[in-house]
C-alpha cells in the first residue's frame, strides 16, 4: 500500500503485475473528477476457490445479521461434455454491490438516503433510511435487503469505513485466492488499473453483471462465463437460509 | 432450465415488500374506484345510481382511512415518515405518493361531508343524544352541489394522481420484468374499479337492503370492466409470446416454467370469466360476483408484489414464500381488516348508509 491508501490486495501486490501505460480502453472513470477516487473492483473469477472467506470476513467485519449477506460466492455445479465424455465442475461467482455509475437504487429512494459519494462508493444514510425496501426492489443484481437488526436497507458499501481509513475492504484483504482486486480507477499507477490493463494486454475479457441494466457496474469480472451474467438459468440453490427470526 | 447447471449456494433474498404492502395497494385502489362510483349520484345526480353512490362513499372513505396505516406498517422504519416530508426526493415515485395521499384522503373527506350534510342535518333534526353534535358537523345542511363540485374537481385529480403513482412506482422497478411493463398501470386501476364494484356489492348487502345494483347498471359495468381485464391481459400474453415486445417477452418467460405461476395465471383468468358470466348471466348471484371481484383485485397485488419478489434477479429458480403469522406476514393481512372493519362499525353506527329510508331510524 502507498501513501496510505488502498491500492491492491496482498496477492496482487506481491505479484507485481507490471504497469501498463495508462488510458486504454478500458471502463474509464466517467464522472470521478481528476484527483478524486473512483473505487472500484476487479474479481478474477479464475482464481476464486470459493472457500467463502470473502463472506465471512465481510459479515465479522460488517455486523451482518444471520442469514442475511453483503457478499456471497455463488457456487455452481456445471455439467459438460468435454471430449466426449461428461465432467461436472464448480463455477465460483463472487457477487456484491456493484456500486453502479448509474445506480438503480439511487433515484427511487424516497428520502435520498442512499447516494453515491464523489468517489463513487454507494451508501446509505442509516439516520435518513426509512426503510422502504424500494431500493431493494429496485437493485437489479439483488445487492440489498433489509437488515432485520436495523430495520434499514442494507447492502455492501466496500468497506467506506475501512477505505476511508487507508485500509482495503474485509473481503479484498481476506480472499484466499486473490481473486478480488480493489482500488482507484483514477490511479494509472495503482493495482486495480495495472491488473485491468494487464487483463487487457492477455487478452482477458473484463466483463461486468447485467450490462443491459443500464446500470454500468464499478466491479468487473475476468473469467465471467455468459451463462452467469444475468439470472442464471439453471436448477434452484440446493441450499437456503433459513428464515430469521421473528 | 439448463439441467447442466445447479446452483448449491446462493444468497435466497427475502420478500421486502410485505402484505402489508399488498393491503395498502388493494385498500387504496378500492377507495379510489368507490369514490369514483360515488361521484354517479353526488355529483353527477344519476337518479338510478343514488343508493350505489351512498355504499360506494362508505367503502371509500373505510377503505381510504386504512389504506395509510397499511402502507406505514410496511416501512421498516415507520417513526421515520416525516423524512418522506422533510427529504423528499422528487425522482422517486414514491416520495410524490407521500404527498398525493394526504391530498386525495382530504380531498375525499372534504367530498365526503358536503356530500353527508343533508344526512347529518336529518340527524339533527331527529333529535336525540347526538343531534348537538350532528347540528354542528351538518354547518346548516344544505346539499349544495356547486360546493361538491369543486371539492370533487380537486378530490377526483388527487385521487387521478393517487391511481397513477401506485401503478408507475411499481412500473418503473426494471430490475422486475413482470412489474416493468405498461401494462401494469392500467391492470392496477381496471381491477380496483371491479374491486371497488365488488365491495359496493358486498357492502349493500350488509349495510344496504341488497337492491342497490338493481337500480343502476352497476352489473353490466363489472360485466365491461371484466372483458376490458381479459382483453388486456390476452393483450399481456400475446405480447409476450409472439416476443414483439421484449419486456413482455422477459416477463413472460420468468413466470412461464413455473406450474405455481401457470395455475395463478389460469386461476385469474377463471376468477375473470366467471364475475363476467355472473355479472351478466346472475344478477340475482350479485353477492358471489362482488366477492369473486374482490378477491381478483386482491389476488392480483398479491401475486404481482409476494409472487413477483420471489422471482430471484440473479438467481436460478425462484424463491420459496411461506407467510410468516407475526408482523411481516399474516398479522398485516388480518391487521388491516380488523382496523377496515372497526372503522367500518364506527361509520355505520354515526352515519345512515342504507338509504334514506333509514335515515330517521
Ligand atoms: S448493485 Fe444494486 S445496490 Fe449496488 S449500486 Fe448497483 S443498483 Fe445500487
Ligand atoms: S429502504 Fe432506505 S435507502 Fe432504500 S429506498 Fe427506502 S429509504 Fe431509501
Amino acid at each position: 500500500m502507498s501513501d496510505g491508501k488502498p491500492s491492491s490486495t496482498r496477492r496482487a501486490f506481491l505479484q507485481a503485475i507490471p504497469a501498463i501505460t495508462a488510458g486504454l480502453a478500458l471502463p474509464t472513470s466517467a464522472r470521478a473528477a481528476p484527483g478524486k477516487h473512483h473505487w472500484a473492483m476487479l474479481v478474477d473469477i479464475r482464481r476464486c476457490i470459493g472457500c467463502q472467506a470473502c463472506t465471512m470476513a465481510c459479515i465479522m467485519e460488517n455486523a451482518v445479521p444471520e442469514n442475511s449477506f453483503r457478499t456471497i460466492v455463488s457456487t455452481y455445479v456445471v455439467q459438460q461434455l468435454t471430449a466426449g465424455r461428461t465432467t461436472a465442475g464448480t463455477y465460483m461467482l463472487p457477487r456484491l454491490c456493484n456500486h453502479c455509475e448509474d445506480p438503480a437504487c439511487v433515484p427511487v429512494c424516497p428520502v435520498g438516503a442512499t447516494f453515491k459519494r464523489d468517489d463513487g462508493i454507494v451508501v446509505v444514510d442509516g439516520d435518513r433510511c426509512v426503510g422502504c425496501a424500494y431500493c431493494v426492489q429496485a437493485c437489479p443484481y439483488d445487492a440489498r435487503f433489509i437488515n432485520h437488526a436495523t430495520n434499514k436497507a442494507d447492502k455492501c458499501t466496500f468497506c467506506a469505513h475501512r477505505v476511508d481509513a487507508g485500509l482495503l475492504p474485509a473481503c479484498v484483504e481476506t480472499c484466499v485466492g486473490g481473486a478480488r482486486i480493489f482500488g482507484d480507477l483514477n490511479d494509472p499507477q495503482g493495482t486495480l488499473r495495472r491488473s485491468l490493463n494487464a487483463a487487457k494486454k492477455n487478452g482477458d475479457a473484463i466483463k461486468v453483471l447485467k450490462p443491459e441494466a443500464g446500470t454500468r457496474p464499478n466491479v468487473f469480472y475476468i473469467g465471467l462465463d455468459d451463462r452467469f451474467r444475468g439470472r442464471v438459468e439453471g436448477q434452484a440453490a440446493l441450499w437456503h437460509p433459513t428464515s430469521h427470526g421473528a | 432450465m439448463n439441467p447442466n447447471i445447479v446452483e448449491v449456494v446462493n444468497v435466497s433474498r427475502e420478500v421486502a415488500w410485505l402484505p402489508w404492502a399488498v393491503q395498502y395497494f388493494f385498500l387504496i385502489g378500492l377507495s379510489v374506484g368507490a369514490f369514483l362510483l360515488s361521484l354517479t349520484w353526488y355529483v353527477l345526480r344519476w337518479p338510478a345510481w343514488k343508493r350505489v353512490s351512498r355504499i360506494a362513499l362508505l367503502g371509500a372513505l373505510t377503505c381510504g382511512m386504512t389504506a395509510p396505516v397499511a402502507l406505514l406498517s410496511d416501512l421498516h422504519q415507520p417513526g421515520r415518515f416525516l423524512n418522506f416530508y422533510l427529504y423528499p426526493n422528487l425522482d422517486s415515485w414514491m416520495a410524490w405518493g407521500a404527498f398525493f395521499i394526504p391530498l386525495y384522503l382530504g380531498g375525499l373527506v372534504l367530498y365526503s361531508w358536503l356530500a353527508l350534510r343533508p344526512d347529518l342535518k336529518r340527524l339533527a333534526n331527529a333529535g336525540g343524544r347526538g343531534a348537538a353534535v350532528y347540528r354542528r358537523l351538518a354547518y346548516g345542511g344544505h346539499d349544495s352541489l356547486g360546493a361538491i363540485r369543486a371539492a370533487t374537481v380537486f378530490a377526483l385529480g388527487a385521487a387521478a394522481l393517487v391511481a397513477l403513482y401506485t401503478g408507475m412506482e411499481v412500473m418503473v422497478v426494471s430490475a422486475r420484468p413482470l412489474w416493468n411493463t405498461p401494462f401494469l398501470p392500467v391492470q392496477f386501476f381496471l381491477t380496483a374499479v371491479a374491486g371497488a364494484i365488488g365491495l359496493v356489492l358486498v357492502l349493500d348487502r350488509g349495510v344496504g337492503d341488497g337492491t342497490a345494483a338493481m337500480d343502476a347498471p352497476l352489473l353490466r359495468l363489472l360485466a365491461a370492466i371484466q372483458v376490458l381485464v381479459l382483453a388486456l391481459g390476452a393483450a399481456w400474453l400475446l405480447l409476450g409470446m409472439s416476443g414483439l415486445s421484449p419486456r413482455h417477452a422477459e416477463a413472460l418467460a420468468q413466470v412461464a416454467p413455473s406450474m405455481a405461476w401457470r395455475i395463478t395465471a389460469v386461476w385469474a383468468a377463471g376468477s375473470a370469466l366467471a364475475t363476467l358470466w355472473l355479472a351478466v348471466r346472475r344478477p340475482q348471484w350479485r353477492l358471489a360476483a362482488g366477492l369473486i371481484a374482490l378477491h381478483s383485485a386482491w389476488m392480483m397485488r398479491w401475486t404481482v408484489f409476494i409472487g413477483g419478489q420471489g422471482i430471484p434477479k440473479t438467481s436460478a429458480g425462484y424463491y420459496s414464500y411461506t407467510l410468516p403469522l407475526g408482523h411481516e406476514g399474516l398479522l398485516g393481512i388480518v391487521g388491516t381488516a380488523g382496523l377496515w372493519i372497526a372503522i367500518l362499525i364506527l361509520l355505520i353506527s354515526v352515519l345512515p348508509w342504507g338509504g334514506e329510508r333509514r335515515a330517521g331510524a
